[in-house]
């Protein structure tokens, strides 16, 4: 197509890609289904919800596979010239501040019933919080034990990508791939501790405000550790294929962008939720006000 | 395409609310034997709208394809991404379109809690799986706009033609810019918010459920939120387009054209800390309700600038009315209409009478369907010649123009009165006194989607007469840089970047 | 031969405006919508008149401010079209001009902006009051609770006429309901709003109030009228199938009558105590 024509500007012309279009459909797919599943809901008597979500899941996946085998193929063909390595970075920028706005609504949520727990005219609520926050009857983490340690994993996660980064910079391979290795041991062991703490959670995801804004914000914090995580799984394969370079590497640098990203948002989770929303938190409370 | 496909959806959109309008026309029960029924068509006629019309057909349509011809850019930075904006529209149309066939109240079909979807109606009031429909089609159709929205600031900010800094860039380019960054820090605020919606509807979650502790007023805030910043997300491109439009026909560059760059930018940053104006009814505090009053009020004054620059544009200008000219005059009128009504209901005092009346209906809809509205048609009749190649005789746009003024004005003004004296919307039935006023409108609608034939004539005629546009039909008027492509332009438009030296914007 | 369509779409417009303000004394019936009416409902508290004619204040504010807009409008339409001015200027800039057009807005919002915080001031801030009645939304009436300690002790619902009562009890159809909410002249009356199920909003324009009745919270809002008579109002919250179906009907009376009316309530609705309790309980909190 614009091949035919010279092309006198650095930008990238892609060509003509499935993957939109696949990808759409897939999400249809997937939105079905999941309502399918959530209302248990049968199609010509056959309950299909699982399946239906599982294959549009399938789709989905599939299409951010091709999509982004084909971005990595391009890259080394040389289509990214810098100011379409800008254009990327923008991109990822904005991607990450439209992140930012959605943990904003969990936030958000949190701090309406933490903040408003006693106030006198919403009775139902004050009610069931008994005026403080945490609700009366809740039985919440202490902040210093498991989320402490957690803490700690982001963080140490945090300085060994900078590390493996910094490897990469100096063109040091084994440094590069150690680095990325231990993030994302680091990653796993956070998820699999977050794992292990939801199952002895003293409180029910359902029914109450506080388990919902918990499991909401934390899970989907979780989440996008396990999206991280499986970012840098990639990369850790493609840096071992020896396909990052010391200039140009950006599917690496945004693993880093999106890794730092999680991790500021646990620590806002963590002093938010964990801490000052314990009984710690009502302590310190006490003594400052 | 993607006007195409709010064309589309402007055609149900619009059906839905030719139906609401024969409903209304009397007193008592006309054509929807169930009430619910009624609000159905209601909640899908705005979401509709809004959705799948406005926003594809300003941002998607005449974003994507003008945008990077005016700022000199072979294409979107991220093409593909722009390709997968548009596909994921169908998908969450479809999902639209279904809810409405599924049930939702019991015992009967679609989602009939208006677009705003406030629980507990949307939570205890619709257990069916309608609003799940709904919900993820505003998932999905929010991810295309966050992606679209991604693609637009990436290609204003980074492949600008040499030489023009965002201070030379054209006032549409502009008005993209402001609208990406706002829905791309608000729409994700709305996917929180219905996502709580959906775990509250399927998993038992608490969020707006004031018996584990929840908040319905919350869902408002967070609604609103997003909310507000959505309907300048709706009219800050049609200021752009409007922009260009006036200052091609008055052959006269731009008044104070960074008053009107930077009112946009204020418009947009103002716009975020306003959304309790929607909310006076709610029980809000004394001190939150003034500070409210006071941030919205604040809004007009930038609108002010845009509309006597406009004005000050055509000042001293050799005015051609042809026929976008003559769609952009009754947008700048009837937007003001439009805006000043909103100054009325920003004063919360004022508000407690008018809230949810059809005073608000009146008030939006001359910002919406005869401001966006108008300044989509007003962009068709510029661009179509650009964008096809081919001419739409003139007097088709003008006889458009003057039925959907006189139609529209018949059909919305009228609201302002029922509205005051007192008729809430959402209304299937009324109390006889409001009839009068009622029948008015209904006749109004009537004359505006007649327009629509007029439209669509003009439309075959184009095709059919195959009158050849030439590369600028306007024009000495017309110096952005789509005018010096050849109509329609070649498919990825500049081979080589055009150089941008002199000062003219 | 377009600026003649202008003109007399300006003439239209100034003629309109003038009939909302001069619509003041015009208004037949009180405490309902009148057909073809085109300005607010006539108040008949201190709120609503204030609310009325700030309005009224307003309207002649924003008819000037899109009049003016028009009349730029035309002037420029006739002025600077290509007959009459062959030549464009190239004039884009002008300071006095850009700084005018701000700052004479702001110095109009400013003064919009004193009288609308009085005006909410005396709206929110409720003034002690001599009575209290608890309003509960429900899907779709609405349900009066008068408490114990004012001579009441007991609630009842309020439901609307079919059409065929309605218009035997020579009210109007889709107003009128079977048992109104009753209070005194001359009194400042508390109103206590909830709903029970989804949120509905409690609203009579002639009293000048609206608030959302929503699940779990408590809000507040009064009126007081010297002025007997019935006033009606409408659901003003999308709540679901019905409603359009659940107004709101407060019958003004003065002390006498209401005391009479409170007893001969007491005995009607005692029936309905038990039912009312639990609602009771939640709304006393
Ligand atoms: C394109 C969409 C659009 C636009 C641009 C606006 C613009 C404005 N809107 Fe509107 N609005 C809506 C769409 C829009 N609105 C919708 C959809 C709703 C209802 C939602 C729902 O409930 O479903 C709504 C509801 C709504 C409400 C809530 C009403 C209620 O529910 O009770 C309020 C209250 O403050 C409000 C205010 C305003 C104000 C102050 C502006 C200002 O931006 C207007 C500024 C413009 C001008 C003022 C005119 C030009 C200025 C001059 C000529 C200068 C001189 C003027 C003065 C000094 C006054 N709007
Ligand atoms: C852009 C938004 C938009 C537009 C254009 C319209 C257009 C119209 N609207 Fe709508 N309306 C809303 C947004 C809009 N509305 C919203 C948000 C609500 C609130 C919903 C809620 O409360 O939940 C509402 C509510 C609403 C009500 C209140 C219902 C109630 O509360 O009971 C009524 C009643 O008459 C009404 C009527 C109409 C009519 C007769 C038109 C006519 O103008 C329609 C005629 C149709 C056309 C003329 C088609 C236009 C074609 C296009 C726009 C496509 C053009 C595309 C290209 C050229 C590419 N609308
Ligand atoms: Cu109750 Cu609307
Ligand atoms: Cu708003």
């Amino acid at each position: 197509m614009a091949q035919a024509h010279t092309k006198n500007h650095d930008y990238h012309i892609v060509d003509p890609s499935p993957w939109p279009f696949v990808g759409s459909i897939s999400a249809f797919i997937m939105a079905v289904g999941a309502i399918m599943w959530m209302k248990g809901m049968a199609m010509a008597g056959l309950k299909a919800g699982p399946f239906l979500f599982g294959a549009g899941l399938i789709g989905v996946l599939y299409t951010m596979m091709s999509w982004w085998t084909d971005v990595v193929h391009e890259a080394e063909k040389g289509d990214h010239t810098r100011v379409v390595q800008l254009s990327h970075r923008y991109g990822m920028i904005m991607f990450i501040a439209s992140e930012v706005m959605f943990f904003v609504a969990w936030f958000w949520a949190y701090f309406d019933a933490s903040l408003f727990a006693g106030e006198a005219k919403q009775f139902m609520r004050l009610e069931f919080t008994g005026g403080h926050w945490p609700p009366k009857g809740i039985e919440v983490f202490d902040p210093w034990h498991l989320p402490l340690l957690n803490t700690l994993i982001l963080l140490t996660s945090g300085t060994t990508v900078t590390w493996a980064h910094h490897a990469l910079l100096h063109n040091d391979r084994q440094g590069l791939k150690w680095g990325l290795i231990l993030t994302v041991l680091l990653g796993a062991l956070f998820t699999v501790v977050q794992i292990f703490e939801y199952t002895h959670a003293a409180f029910g995801f359902k029914g109450n405000i506080y388990g919902a804004t918990f499991f909401m914000a934390t899970g989907f914090h979780g989440f996008h550790v396990f999206v991280g995580t499986v970012f840098l799984i990639v990369c850790l394969i493609r840096a071992s294929a020896g396909q990052f370079t010391p200039k140009q590497h950006l599917g690496f640098e945004f693993a880093a962008w999106y890794w730092h990203f999680v991790d500021v948002v646990w620590l806002f989770l963590f002093l938010a939720i964990y801490l000052w929303g314990s009984d710690w938190g009502r302590a310190a409370e006490k003594i400052l006000v | 395409m993607y006007l195409v496909f709010a064309l589309f959806a402007g055609l149900i959109g619009g059906a839905l609310s030719i139906a609401m309008r024969l409903e209304l026309q009397e007193p008592g029960l006309q054509f929807f034997t169930n009430p619910q029924t009624y609000n159905v068509f209601v909640t899908g006629h705005g979401l509709i709208m809004v959705f799948f019309v406005v926003m594809p057909a300003l941002i998607g349509g005449y974003g994507n394809w003008f945008v990077p011809i005016m700022i000199g850019a072979p294409d979107m930075a991220f093409p593909r991404m722009n390709n997968i904006s548009f596909w994921l529209l169908p998908s969450a149309f479809a999902l639209l379109v279904i809810s409405m066939f599924v049930e939702g109240a019991p015992g009967s079909n679609g989602f009939g809690g208006g677009w705003t979807v406030y629980p507990p109606l949307s939570t205890s009031g619709h257990p069916g799986p309608a609003l799940d429909f709904g919900i993820l089609s505003l998932h999905i159709a929010g991810a295309s706009s966050i992606l679209g929205a991604i693609n637009f600031i990436t290609t204003i900010l980074n492949m600008r033609a040499p030489g023009m800094t965002l201070h030379k860039m054209p006032l549409f380019a502009w008005s993209m810019l402001v609208t990406a960054f706002l829905l791309l820090l608000s729409l994700p605020v709305l996917a929180g918010a219905i996502t709580m919606l959906l775990t509250d509807r399927n998993f038992g979650t608490t969020f707006f459920d004031p018996a584990g502790g929840g908040d319905p007023v919350l869902y408002q805030h967070l609604f609103w939120f997003f909310g507000h910043p959505e309907v300048y997300i709706m009219i800050l491109p049609a200021f752009g387009i409007v922009s260009h439009i006036v200052s091609t026909f008055a052959k006269k560059p731009v008044f104070g054209y960074l008053g009107m760059a930077y009112a946009m930018v204020a418009i947009g940053a103002v716009g975020f800390v306003v959304w309790a104006h929607h909310m006076y009814t709610a029980g809000l505090s004394l001190n939150t309700q003034r500070y409210f009053v006071f941030a919205t009020m604040v809004i007009a004054v930038p609108t002010g600038v845009k509309i006597f620059s406009w004005i000050a544009t055509m000042w001293g200008g050799s005015m051609r009315f042809t026929s976008p000219m003559i769609w952009a005059l009754g947008f700048i009128f009837l937007f003001t209409v439009g805006g000043v009504t909103g100054v009325v209901l920003a004063n919360a005092g004022i508000d407690r009478n008018l809230h949810n009346t059809y005073y608000v209906v009146a008030h939006f809809h001359y910002v919406l369907s005869l401001g966006a509205v108008f300044a989509i048609f007003a962009a068709w009749y510029y661009w179509f010649p650009k964008m096809s190649g081919y001419l739409i005789p003139e007097w088709i746009g003008k006889l458009h123009f003057w039925i959907a003024f006189i139609g529209a004005n018949v059909l919305f003004f009228p609201m302002h009165f029922t509205g005051l004296s007192g008729m809430p919307r959402h209304y299937v039935d009324y109390p006889d006194a409001f009839a009068g006023w009622n029948r008015i409108s209904s006749y109004g609608s009537y004359i505006f989607a007649l327009g629509l034939l007029v439209f669509f004539y003009g439309l075959w005629l184009a095709f059919a007469q195959k009158k050849k546009a030439g590369d600028n039909p306007w024009g000495a008027g017309a110096t952005t840089l789509e005018w010096t492509l050849s109509s329609p332009p070649p498919y990825h438009q500049f081979e080589t970047l055009p150089r941008i030296t002199g000062s003219e914007h | 031969m377009k600026t003649h369509f202008w003109n007399r779409a300006a003439l239209a417009v100034l003629g309109l405006s003038l009939c909302l303000i001069g619509s003041a004394e015009a208004a037949s019936v009180i405490g309902q919508p009148s057909a073809w009416e085109i300005n607010l409902q006539q108040p008949v508290t201190e709120v609503a008149q204030f609310i009325y004619d700030m309005h009224n204040w307003l309207v002649v504010i924003i008819t000037l401010i899109s009049l003016f807009v028009l009349g730029l409008i035309v002037w420029v339409v006739m002025r600077f079209n290509e007959k009459a001015n062959p030549v464009p200027s190239r004039t884009t800039h002008h300071t006095g001009l850009e700084i005018a057009w701000t700052v004479i807005p702001i110095l109009i919002l400013v003064g919009i902006a004193i009288p609308s915080f009085r005006l909410l001031k005396l709206q929110v801030q409720i003034p002690a009051h001599d009575i209290v009645v608890k309003v509960i939304g429900k899907q779709w009436y609405w349900t009066y609770e008068y408490p114990a300690d004012q001579g009441g002790g007991f609630g009842f619902d309020s439901i609307m006429l079919s059409d065929a009562e309605a218009a035997k009890a020579g009210q109007p159809r889709m107003l009128a309901v079977d048992n109104e909410m009753v209070v005194p002249a001359g009194k400042v009356i508390a109103m206590q709003v909830v709903g029970a199920d989804v949120i509905h909003s409690f609203s009579v324009p002639s009293l000048g109030f609206r608030m959302d009745a929503i699940p779990g919270r408590l809000n507040e809002t009064w009126f007081k009228t010297d002025r007997e008579g019935i006033y009606y109002g409408m659901c003003s919250r999308l709540c679901g199938q019905n409603h359009a179906y659940m107004p709101i009907a407060i019958r003004v009376v003065s002390p006498e009558k209401y005391t009479a009316w409170l007893a001969e309530a007491k005995k009607k609705f005692a029936s309905n105590d038990d039912t009312m309790k639990v609602a009771a309980n939640a709304a006393a909190q």
